[in-house]
């Protein structure tokens, strides 16, 4: 019993000697660990520092950009603890800011970028398009003025039918209103073509039967889950000025498919809803492939 | 294909046997897989020679001569004529026009929608190797004709303006052999330049310099504002015919000739647009540039005929 107990011990205590000096060996591991995270804090500091940088640049843009009399009164010119150069520099960068901000409203409430051209006697338009928030192509067209208004060189496609519309606003009282009607049929027909381009890039198992030009009618091949049918279904694009078709028209060997709850409700959705988001919606349902 | 080239395949074709036909275009490589598979072998030999040459031509349109005509006056629903209506109506008003014709049409990815009409008379079968093509984009008013008969023409046109929902159509005074080129100045697929408000700045330089500097800059600029920037669509011809009576009151022997006295100047490059271009902005054309000039690429045509009158017709 004697001897057993005392292995016990002895055992007991070789193995926290052993301990002991394993603990030891771990110190030197810590400067290792240290430096790593000095580092860390190195990098967070300059990051820091450059962050505190840019919030005060573009602070002093802002005091910059605040009305000229304001500044007066506050006699914030003299808080600029800056040299000459950047600050010139900064108020170019403000002014350049001010401006692409007003560019940007106007082009919001419905203004167009326009040039006076050819001494005073024609103007060139911008017709900007965009769909979702991105921008699109831009249309210019030229007007001359003198001595009547009449529509002078473009880079308007054929199938939008310009001179139609020219001839439906009275183009002699009133630009603004032809410009208007113009702009809407270019958006319409921009964001019509964005859609049928997302949905050949987001929908690879459907099959794009026709198109055309001026993407006014779409056929597209749906394959239904249950045996594999093929389902035609027609999108006419029968107002130029909206990018949602006024007609869907499906078509399929299984004469009751098309009258079902479903497919109906997925037309009316193909009615309301940009073409590329129903469809996921009614993948999403899995009624088609 | 001209008249040589498409006698020597009818011969070649002949000379095939017609078992060996399919391993024989195979070994030749001149078509892609694609357009092997489209040959259907059961047919005629001479079916099937037809239908080279018509896949020569669409895949080589930059030949031969197309002429451009411009449809007027769309009825209401022209807007919203689709493929299947247009095939429909086309092969029916030109088959109720004139016995004897086979008619082909197909759509190619670019939408540009192909029209093969080959003529019989009450002799003989269509003939696909002297077929008439054309070249049309649904939704636009040009459409661009090849190898037409003048006996044809107002059989061709009447169907194409039926089909199409319109009430007129015109020659379009617009003509060459690059098919392409055609199409890119109607459609404005090339990079038109506007007018910007910010012209860029000149250099720095000594008073003359800056003189002709700005000169230069100034005509570049209207060039490029007449004629486009970059490559320009490759029209190789424009046409001028001046129509002037002579008016010397004291000579009455020349001024009582009825015709007028006929001037006609032909321009030819490999590609006139951006010759004329380069004209502009060297000098040697005077900027602004007439309109005479300008109307080739502004009003999309290259046939003039200019007559006391009206400076351009």
């Amino acid at each position: 019993m004697e001897g057993a107990s005392m292995r016990g011990v002895l055992s007991h205590l070789s193995l926290l000697e052993v301990q002991a000096r394993s603990r030891g060996s771990q110190v030197p591991q810590q400067p290792s660990r240290v430096k790593e995270l000095k580092a860390k804090v190195e990098a967070l500091t300059s990051q820091r520092d450059q962050l505190k940088a840019e919030l005060q640049i573009h602070k002093k843009l802002q005091k910059l950009r605040a009305p000229v009399d304001k500044r007066r009164e506050d006699g914030e010119d003299e808080e600029m603890d800056v040299d000459s150069g950047s600050s010139e520099l900064f108020h170019l960068m403000a002014r350049h800011s001010e401006l692409t901000d007003l560019l940007h409203a106007h082009n919001l409430i419905g203004g167009y970028d326009a040039i006076i051209t050819n001494g005073g006697k024609g103007m060139c338009f911008s017709l900007a398009t965009e769909y979702e928030g991105v921008y699109l192509d831009t249309y210019k067209l030229e007007l001359n003025l003198k001595p009547k208004v009449k529509i002078s060189r473009h880079n308007i496609p054929p199938f939008i039918a310009l001179n139609s519309l020219a001839e439906q606003s009275n183009l002699q009282t009133d630009v603004r209103a032809f410009l208007a009607t113009v702009s809407q049929h270019l958006n319409a027909f921009a964001g019509r073509r964005q859609q049928l381009k997302l949905v050949k890039e987001q929908h690879k198992s459907v099959e794009v039967m026709e198109s055309n030009l001026l993407c006014s009618i779409l056929v597209l091949m749906f394959t239904v889950p249950k045996d594999k049918t093929p389902l035609l279904c027609t999108l006419e694009y029968t107002d130029h000025t909206r990018y949602l078709p006024t007609r869907v028209h499906l078509n399929c060997q299984d004469k009751l498919l098309p009258d079902s709850p479903n497919w109906k409700k997925n037309c009316s959705l193909l009615k309301e809803v940009p073409v590329h988001r129903a469809l996921t919606a009614i993948k999403k349902a899995s009624d088609i492939v | 294909m001209d008249n040589l080239a498409k006698h020597l395949l009818q011969r070649l074709m002949r000379r095939i046997p017609a078992s060996m036909l399919k391993s024989t275009l195979d070994k030749w490589g001149r078509l892609t897989a694609e357009k092997r598979k489209s040959l259907d072998f059961t047919q005629s030999k001479w079916t099937i020679t037809q239908e080279l040459v018509a896949l020569y031509v669409t895949e080589n349109p930059n030949q031969g001569m197309w002429h451009t005509f411009q449809l007027l006056d769309p009825e209401d629903d022209a807007h919203s004529v689709e493929l299947m209506q247009f095939k429909e109506q086309f092969k029916s008003h030109l088959s109720e026009l004139k016995r004897n014709v086979s008619v082909k049409i197909k759509k190619h990815t670019d939408e540009a929608v192909w029209i093969r009409v080959a003529w019989g008379d009450g002799l003989s079968r269509p003939n696909h190797l002297k077929a008439t093509y054309v070249v049309h984009y649904l939704q636009t008013p040009y459409v661009f004709v090849n190898a037409l008969s003048s006996k044809n023409k107002p059989l061709l046109l009447q169907a194409l303006t039926l089909s199409t929902k319109h009430q007129q159509i015109k020659a379009a005074n617009l003509s060459g052999q690059k098919l392409t080129a055609l199409r890119d100045l109607l459609m404005r697929q090339y990079q038109q330049v506007f007018p910007t408000k910010y012209p860029s700045p000149l250099p720095e330089k000594l008073r003359i310099e800056k003189v002709q500097a700005e000169a230069s800059a100034s005509r570049h600029r209207m060039a490029g504002e007449t004629f486009g920037d970059g490559m320009l669509p490759a029209l190789q011809s424009a046409f001028f015919q001046l129509e002037t009576k002579f008016k010397d009151p004291t000579n009455e022997a020349m001024t009582q000739r009825d015709e007028p006295f006929i001037c006609s100047v032909k321009f030819s490059s490999s590609n006139l647009l951006e010759s004329l271009r380069h004209c502009a902005s060297s000098g040697i054309a005077s900027t602004p540039v007439t309109p005479l000039l300008s109307s080739i690429p502004l009003k999309g045509r290259n046939y003039f005929v200019i007559t006391d009158n009206v400076p351009t017709a």
